[in-house]
């Protein structure tokens, strides 16, 4: 059974279609990747999975459950975590923080056990710290552990950004261009990240990215779309020779003589 | 934790480290020491100044109210007066049928209970829109109070009697001043617990990003509707004892000036900070007398200039806005910095150490 399944979904604002009827289905293990051009409605399907747009039509199936029943603060209760693409970290929060509110969704302690700090609190927190450090730990940002996020690098901040997510130990991470603003090194980085947190973490990823070396390296299945609408899908050599994918790149119409170099 | 060319090392050999109550060592020494201070304060200090610091102690759990809601959770309220009435409105009617001990608790909860008709509305609001809008709140709680002459006695006022516990009675300005101190470390303690569980991380999550905090599962909603409850209350516990400090109670003492306070204490203590509670509800009971004293040393031209107090809480104002955003909170961490480094200090540390001040909560 797929992991996620999105059927015949759409989102519109004003007249303009973001996403226009768009279905596709993840796996549990996949890697995969949503690409287009700017303003192909890529981000839009993000807020839709995260329930920060409300669904015009269609549904979004989450291991069985109706995404579309739930409440935007319910999401990650699911199991689904995501990035920003322009970074959302609390910046007068130092980073240990940050991720210490990624744990949020596991926090079962009560009103009163928080208020008077009672011994349910304290060992809510510390198994949190817990996670927590095993991350900074796995990113490798021990050195930044105690410093405001908005001091950080925006390479850092990206990196700080996953780490949040991590914490919350999804099924199903959504990364909104990773690699946007990173380093060649970062990048790199970036690249075996998504390959243990797949491999070693067993985690799904879903992700929007332009830098088609790191589609090429980590993704099994590529979703090209333009326009809201689904351009190609398949693995990220396919996609990348698809006649339709090639012209919404570069302009012009499929068959046109310029488009097939 | 401190500047780059720190010389003092901290070595952190557990997780529970940073959830401790006072963070270092030495700590706990000045705290004690702090403590016997508070303790023996009513036996040396003079009647007049005792009074004032009663005034301090029931400003700290006010302006401590306030730091819940806006200098936390980031929801900027123009209306913690009505709460403060509420809270002295409300023991004031209650106990003529039932004793202190339990009349107080309840005009908290009165005042959180209220705190939270004015928090639905306000939910969907933020910034100058949410500020207009407790603005407005309390105008209207305001105007209850002042009609409702049944319950309230209207603007006639409403005489409150002294505190009673058992048998004992509350009859000096020192034996309300252990009652005063003591819910002002009961809130703050409890401040300190909140700032280290998930609830406190999420309002400041709530503050530097909505969108975020939602995506990591805060519920919006309820954690600001806590936060405004907690808040009311404690802003309500405040005005009981105001009540009982004052002894007589109406509706004119309760107005937008006093709201305005309240933030002052907030901003000049420093936002963000519990230590800032403290230190700017001692700025705002200490400056009407320090600008007392000063007029004896003016011009008379100046001094009996009549918006002289006015205008120097302006001045004030808006230079730790521009100067010192961390408030005094920010102007103790600083100094506590340089004498740490002494003589070593640089004036470029300082950076680090503001922006270690903008979060308190680790």
């Amino acid at each position: 059974m797929s992991l996620l399944t999105a059927d015949d979904i759409s989102i519109s604002f004003g007249g303009i279609r973001a996403v226009d009827h768009l279905s596709f289905e993840i796996d549990p293990g996949d890697v995969f990747c949503v690409i287009g051009p700017n303003g192909a409605g890529k981000t839009s399907i993000f807020n839709l999975v995260s329930r920060i747009y409300p669904l015009e039509t269609g549904r979004l199936l989450f291991q069985g459950r109706d995404l579309g029943r739930l409440a935007a603060h319910d999401i990650a209760s699911t199991g689904i975590a995501r990035t920003f693409q322009n970074i959302k970290l609390f910046d007068n929060a130092s980073v240990l923080t940050n991720l210490m509110l990624g744990r949020y969704r596991h926090n079962r302690a009560g009103l009163l056990e928080q208020c008077l700090f009672l011994p349910g609190a304290r060992r809510q927190v510390l198994a949190d710290r817990e996670k927590v450090e095993q991350v900074i730990d796995f990113l490798d940002i021990e050195r930044y552990r105690d410093k405001p996020a908005g001091d950080l690098s925006y390479g850092v901040r990206k990196i700080v950004e996953l780490g949040r997510a991590l914490v919350s130990e999804p099924t199903l991470l959504l990364l909104d261009e990773p690699s946007s603003g990173l380093s060649p090194e970062e990048t790199l980085d970036m690249i075996f990240w998504i390959e243990d947190i797949r491999d070693k973490l067993g985690i799904t990823v879903m992700m929007i990215e332009h830098d088609m070396r790191l589609v090429s390296a980590v993704a099994n299945k590529v979703l090209a779309v333009n326009l809201g609408a689904r351009l190609a899908l398949g693995s990220a050599t396919d996609v990348q020779a698809d006649p339709a994918v090639v012209a919404a790149y570069l302009g012009g119409s499929p068959g046109d003589p310029l488009s097939s170099h | 934790m401190r500047g780059g060319n720190s010389v003092k090392f901290i070595r952190k050999s557990s997780y529970d480290y940073d959830l401790r109550l006072f963070p270092e060592p030495e700590d706990k020494f000045w705290y004690a020491l702090l403590g016997i201070a508070l303790l023996i304060a009513p036996l040396i200090l003079p009647p007049y100044f005792l009074g004032q610091a009663v005034l301090v102690g029931i400003y700290v759990i006010a302006g401590f109210g306030l730091m819940l809601l806006s200098g936390y959770t980031g929801q900027i309220s123009l209306g913690h007066a009505a709460f403060f009435a509420v809270g002295a409105y409300a023991t004031a009617v209650l106990e003529k049928s039932l004793p202190f001990v339990l009349a107080f608790p309840a005009a908290g909860l009165i005042a959180g209970a209220v705190g939270i008709l004015v928090g639905l509305p306000a939910l969907r609001l933020s910034g100058i829109y949410l500020a207009i809008g407790t603005l407005a709140s309390s105008f209207i709680i305001g105007e209850v109070i002042a009609r409702w002459e049944s319950v309230t006695r209207g603007s006639s006022g409403f005489a409150i009697s002294k505190i009673r516990i058992g048998d004992f009675l509350l009859d000096s300005d020192a034996r309300l001043y252990y009652l005063v101190i003591a819910v002002a470390v009961a809130a703050l303690w409890l401040g300190r617990n909140i700032l280290r569980s998930p609830l406190g991380i999420a309002m400041m999550a709530i503050r530097d990003s909505q969108t975020a905090a939602q995506s990591v599962g805060v519920p919006l909603a309820r954690v600001k509707l806590i936060a405004f409850a907690l808040s009311a209350a404690f802003t309500g516990l405040a005005g009981a004892l105001y009540a009982h400090k004052i002894q007589f109670i109406d509706p004119d003492q309760f107005t937008l000036l006093l709201s305005v306070e309240l933030l002052v204490i907030i901003f000049i203590g420093g936002i963000g900070s519990l230590h800032g509670c403290v230190f700017g509800a001692v700025f705002i009971i200490v400056l009407p007398q320090a600008i007392a004293i000063l007029k004896d040393h003016i011009p008379s031209y100046l001094a009996e200039q009549t918006g002289l107090q006015a205008a120097i809480y302006a001045v004030l104002l808006l230079g730790f806005i521009l100067f010192e955003p961390a408030g005094l909170y920010g102007i103790w961490l600083k100094t506590k910095h340089y004498f740490s480094q002494f003589p070593h200090y640089q004036k470029g540390s300082q950076k680090d150490q503001k922006s270690h001040a903008r979060g308190e909560s680790w």
